[in-house]
């Protein structure tokens, strides 16, 4: 009788919440139906930096074998090192070196070799494009490639007429720490900022104190700026503790530049914390913040490139990568304790971040009402 | 000192408050007296700026809310300080919001609210009473002209409504200016001027005489009798009935001067076999109250 009772008024209290309804059936629909269509393991339109030094009809099949594929974007650039730098910049995941004495050493029967390189700072990736690379030996290719040498023994099996040598750049043992790592850090602090401050305005009403607060003669900008400013600092100190246990548990690499990771730490936090400031001001209850909290959190994780990559992203739904923060963060972080990314590679991530701490903090402006 | 002019609220196609104006002069306690669900705290609500009126407008010392912020102090109906701080943090916290600095001040009113000694202690650990009255301390902090009060003695013990209410005067005399929801009839007693609110609407103001008055031509008897509804329904059926009311053991009976005391007593041996005394008396500002709610309600 009495389980009854309790949870009979559970239900009338749900019900009368309903957002929360909204929410309990919103949220599962919309994520189910997002990560059914975003959610592929095989990428395609994978860009890949090309050098053909030797440019001959033989270099050319491997590249048009590649490109028909249809899951390398192959462009030109200018040397192998340039290869290097746009997969450290970010433009490029793969690449593809032919040196100039590839023809020479193919009709003399001597076996070239070329090089392909790949991003290492994303094992599921470097495996699939590992695996998509051999389009490039492919038969078809190879198959006009044998020279018969006539002072050569006759032999049963055919040498492969050239080598393709895989180098996996930044991450060349494939670690998964240094993969996972840096990504899991934006996922601590998301989780502890919106969490932390997407019930602070929220508890402010429930609990009255408010009321009594918007008598007093505060604007809305020292309101929003003195809760941002104290949980930003709790989010930095975290980061770096975080960050501190990685280094010192996980031979989580350092920097290129302290600075610049400090500046992501400092960004990030404060978008994190900005978010859970806009969350709390448009929730009426804490379970709504939390809820809101949730449905922000499960999509970042997945379309952030984080554990997905975004090159399996179908290009339908990829601009919603895009919209979210944590992408920005898993893509400088790696490019910072990573890979090396200079800061002008960085730049626009970095802006993108900027921007979303003022989208955030206006917001926030924005919908505090000094009103109940 | 506060000047409201037509001010009006609608929740949804609700009217909370209907077209209410008032004036209220420096260093007067105004009551604003009505029954729950009159509209008292959505008013005062508007008036502090805490909720924006539907139409109708606000002036506090010549100046719109938004400027006079720092001129007014408010207590909640409920409890509103931070719980997690201690009164000291709390008042504290309050002056700086108002960029008061002086703790002299602070210690001052600590001194004032006896709150000293519990200074260290967190304000949700505090008692209902005492929990009040770091409220008011919290609200007097920046030294307002206006204080705005919203039933600040509900679920307050006798004793430490009387010494709220001392404070209350005490602050009026000292040139303050105070405006206090309440449905305690002793406390509407003690205001300078009254606003009575039913539905939405002023019904009745003045000082608590004039109010009084308001009942009309009437005249009020009393008699100690317990609550017997057999007696209510056969006194409600006398011609030039105006109110029945029951205090506890006491009977008191509104009536038009048309109808005289002998059928009175008549309707009650009717009921009651015992000896009894029906006096007249006085009218009380619970009987204007009840009177005019009950006029509203009709």
């Amino acid at each position: 009788m009495i389980i009854t009772a309790i949870v009979k008024k559970e239900l009338l209290q749900l019900r009368r919440d309903p957002r929360l309804i909204a929410l309990i059936i919103v949220m599962p629909l919309v994520l189910l139906i997002l990560f059914g269509v975003a959610l592929k393991l095989e990428p395609s339109n994978v860009k890949m930096a090309f050098v053909d030094e030797d440019q001959s009809i033989f270099s050319n099949q491997i590249k048009t074998s590649l490109w028909s594929d249809g899951y390398f974007d192959l462009y030109d650039v200018s040397s192998k090192q340039q290869i290097i730098e746009e997969i450290r910049s970010g433009r490029a995941k793969a690449g593809l070196y032919i040196g100039s004495d590839f023809s020479s050493l193919l009709t003399e029967n001597q076996q070239p070799h070329i090089v392909f390189f790949t991003d290492g700072t994303m094992p599921s990736l470097t495996t699939a494009m590992k695996y998509n690379s051999a389009s490039a030996t492919d038969e078809n290719v190879t198959s006009n490639m044998y020279f018969s040498d006539a002072d050569a023994d006759n032999v049963v099996i055919a040498q492969e007429p050239f080598i393709m040598d895989t180098e996996i750049l930044f991450n060349p043992d494939e670690k998964e720490t240094w993969f996972f790592l840096p990504g899991v850090i934006g996922v601590l602090i998301m989780q502890i900022a919106l969490i932390l401050t997407g019930i602070t305005v929220v508890r402010e009403r429930e609990k009255n104190t408010l009321e009594q607060l918007l008598v007093t003669p505060m604007s809305k900008t020292s309101f929003i700026i003195g809760k941002l400013l104290p949980y930003v600092f709790i989010g930095l100190l975290d980061f770096y503790f975080i960050l501190g246990v990685g280094w010192s548990l996980f031979d989580l690499p350092q920097p290129s530049s302290h600075l610049l990771l400090f500046l992501l730490s400092f960004i990030y936090v404060a978008v994190m914390i900005s978010l859970g400031l806009l969350i709390s001001l448009v929730s009426k209850t804490q379970q709504q913040a939390m809820f809101i909290a949730i449905f922000i959190i499960v999509p970042s994780i997945l379309l952030s490139g984080f554990i997905f990559p975004l090159e399996a992203i179908p290009d339908s739904v990829r601009f919603l990568c895009y919209g979210i923060p944590f992408t920005y963060f898993v893509e400088i972080i790696r490019g910072l304790l990573i890979k090396q990314t200079l800061f002008v590679d960085l730049l626009p991530a970095y802006a993108a971040l900027t921007g979303f701490v003022i989208v955030f903090v206006t917001g926030s402006i924005y919908k505090f009402r000094q009103t109940l | 000192m506060i000047k409201a002019r037509h001010l009006t609220k609608f929740y949804n196609r609700q009217k909370a408050v209907n077209d209410v104006s008032l004036d209220v002069e420096k260093g007067q306690i105004f009551g604003l007296l009505g029954p729950n669900a009159a509209g008292k705290t959505t008013l005062i609500r508007m008036l502090c700026g805490i909720i924006d009126s539907s139409q109708g407008d606000v002036q506090i010392n010549d100046q719109s809310i938004a400027k006079a912020r720092s001129n007014f102090g408010y207590v909640a109906q409920h409890f509103g300080q931070y719980e997690e701080l201690s009164v000291w943090e709390n008042l504290k916290f309050y002056a700086q919001m108002y960029d008061v600095t002086d703790e002299t001040v602070l210690y001052a009113l600590l001194q004032r609210y006896a709150l000293i000694a519990f200074k260290d202690r967190m304000a949700g650990d505090l008692s209902g009473g005492y929990q009040r009255r770091l409220a008011l301390a919290c609200a007097l902090a920046h030294d307002p002209d206006v204080l705005f009060l919203d039933e600040p003695t509900a679920g307050i013990d006798p004793v430490t409504r009387k010494l709220l209410w001392d404070d209350f005067y005490l602050l009026s005399a000292s040139g303050k200016t105070l405006f206090v929801t309440t449905h305690y009839m002793e406390e509407a007693q003690r205001c300078h001027q009254l606003a009575f609110m039913a539905a939405g609407s002023v019904i009745a103001r003045g000082t608590p005489e004039t109010i009084k008055e308001s009942l009309g031509d009437v005249l009020i008897y009393s008699v100690q009798i317990a609550y017997l509804p057999e007696l209510h329904e056969v006194l409600n059926q006398l011609p030039g009935m105006v109110l029945i009311n029951q205090f506890g053991e006491e009977l008191r009976i509104v009536v038009k001067p048309g109808l005289k005391i002998d059928v009175i007593e008549a309707a009650i041996s009717s009921i009651i076999k015992t000896p009894f005394a029906l006096k007249l008396s006085q009218a009380n500002l619970e009987d204007v109250f009840i009177a005019l709610t009950q006029d509203e309600a009709v």
